[in-house]
């Protein structure tokens, strides 16, 4: 019965772990809290493939993944980007021939969170029940 | 006399089970902000990192597929390179490393992208009924330019580019390409590049990408085609629309002239249109005057490209092309095989059927290993 009970309370504590619970949730696409833009998917599907470049105030976007392979990022990828990551590969490849980079990586949402309420240029997204007031929520992914 | 469990040990036990549990619980269900003092904030590339030493500038970073990067310059040096050979119908055969291309760009301010390629050429070939290997390397810039904006809707582009006219002669990498040979509607009949200026930009209509270039040469061709030098003036645009799924439509326009006595015009649409994940089709058809030679001139290819095993791709291709001032036109079908293993290397076979012998479409097997760096 102990025995049951400590393992129903680690799947308890794990499912509750920051950073786990969030991703069966909805994903909040979040920028700097000065950004009073609201974001649409084909927008943001645009800015995370780097052809939309630029903020309407000329600043340079800075969009942020998650790594390769976390389930997040293949959340993100499937409902904005529509495209497996192998066709995606193929696109960073030609882009590579123009001397432009797929975006940056950070290696949690804490992270991320973190990296976006301190930097008005950039993008990212995290799970919603983790985002904070210190960044701004541009756009909500069921 | 009724038994009981040791107080002691079980006892013990317990506490220590409650201690671990309590921990867990307070570890899993603090709030993301209690670990914020440890959180890595540094944005790193992508791509798996082979190589990286720390340097007063920020890591010194290699990539596979995506380049050296040195820290926080904005400099990264990559490129791809080709091992090739072909054994065309009559018996001759040759292959080699014909050339590595290198590419280096640097991003010193948000508004401004530095470029060039550099390619490394004739590093090692061989061919039927010369005696050994040959190596004559030379160099040769094949792009060097600037690019200038803080809109997405205007940029300029000044120095040598690739001429924006149709699809495939704007990924102009073996390492991006699905088959060893090119269309010949790319290879002859208009000038791969330009040296001049050129206005670029995206528009979003309802999130769509449309894409506009429109140039003109004014600077003396940089680093020309000592074989088949660019015309003197060129002038020309594209539209491009993309739709979400990576399928696009495109229209191109160029006239060019050798020496501003006479303009030739010439016009192309292409597409690219994917069903499927695993199912790729794209063309391209021109019509008018090309800028190597005088003369009215039409052709096309269509390609399909479809996924058959995981990572391994059969490809097919028709292609037309009818010589200007000439009632002589060119059939061609290509059919091939090419493995992906990893999105930086690529290795391909493909056979060129003719429907008689040119030497514009030498009909033959060709086969190269490319590697993105």
């Amino acid at each position: 019965m102990g025995r049951r009970l400590l393992i129903v309370v680690l799947l308890v504590g794990f499912l509750a772990a920051p950073g786990v619970a969030g991703e069966s949730g909805r994903v909040a696409v979040i920028a700097h809290p000065s950004r009073r833009a609201e974001l649409s998917v084909d927008l943001v599907s645009q800015i995370y493939l780097r052809r939309k470049r630029f903020w309407d105030d000329g600043t340079a976007i800075v969009p942020l993944n998650l790594p390769a392979g976390t389930a997040l990022r293949e959340t993100f990828t499937r409902s904005v980007l529509e495209q497996s990551e192998t066709r995606l590969a193929e696109y960073w490849n030609r882009q590579y021939f123009y001397g432009v980079l797929p975006p940056a990586t950070l290696a949690s949402t804490q992270a991320m969170i973190r990296y976006v309420a301190s930097d008005p240029s950039a993008i990212g997204y995290a799970p919603e029940t983790e985002v904070d007031d210190s960044v701004r929520v541009v756009l909500r992914l069921e | 006399m009724r038994w009981e469990r040791p107080r002691t040990r079980g006892g013990r036990g317990a506490s220590c089970r409650r201690a671990l549990l309590l921990a867990f619980l307070l570890f899993t269900c603090q709030p993301a902000g209690a670990f914020a003092a440890e959180v890595e904030t540094e944005p790193s590339a992508e791509g798996p990192e082979l190589f990286a030493v720390e340097s007063p500038l920020g890591p010194i970073e290699y990539r596979a597929g995506r380049g050296l990067g040195f820290g926080r310059t904005g400099l990264t040096i990559g490129g791809f390179a080709t091992a090739a050979a072909e054994r065309l119908e009559g018996g001759e055969s040759q292959g080699g490393i014909d050339h590595v291309n290198f590419l280096v760009f640097y991003d010193p301010l948000p508004f401004l992208h530095l470029f060039t390629e550099i390619e490394v050429n004739d590093i090692v070939n061989w061919e039927t009924g010369k005696r050994g290997a040959r190596s004559d390397p030379g160099t040769k810039v094949e792009r060097l330019y600037a690019d200038l904006g803080w809109r997405d809707f205007a940029n300029l582009r000044v120095g040598k580019f690739l001429t924006p006219f149709g699809r495939w002669n704007q990924v102009l990498a073996e390492p991006l390409l699905w088959t060893t040979s090119e269309p010949l509607i790319v290879e002859e009949v208009f000038d791969e590049t330009q040296s001049g200026a050129m206005l670029w930009g995206t528009l979003f209509p309802r999130g769509e990408a449309l894409s506009y270039a429109f140039y003109a040469t004014f600077l003396d061709h940089i680093a020309p085609e000592r074989e088949a030098p660019p015309a003197q003036y060129s002038i020309g645009g594209r539209l491009e629309w993309t739709g979400r799924s990576g399928s696009s439509i495109g229209a191109s326009y160029v006239a060019a002239a050798r020496d501003r006595a006479e303009w030739n015009h010439l016009g192309g649409l292409d597409a690219l249109w994917r069903p499927h994940d695993r199912v790729e089709l794209s063309g391209e058809l021109l019509f008018g005057e090309g800028s190597h030679e005088e003369g009215g001139q039409w052709g096309l290819y269509a390609q399909a490209v479809v996924e058959t095993l995981p990572s391994v791709y059969l490809i097919g291709r028709y292609d037309r092309y009818e010589l200007p001032a000439s009632d002589r036109g060119i059939d061609l079908f290509t059919v091939g095989a090419a493995w992906v293993p990893t999105y930086y290397l690529r290795l391909k076979a493909d056979y060129r059927f003719a429907d008689h012998k040119d030497e514009l479409a030498a009909p033959g097997f060709y086969a190269s290993f490319s590697v993105l760096f």
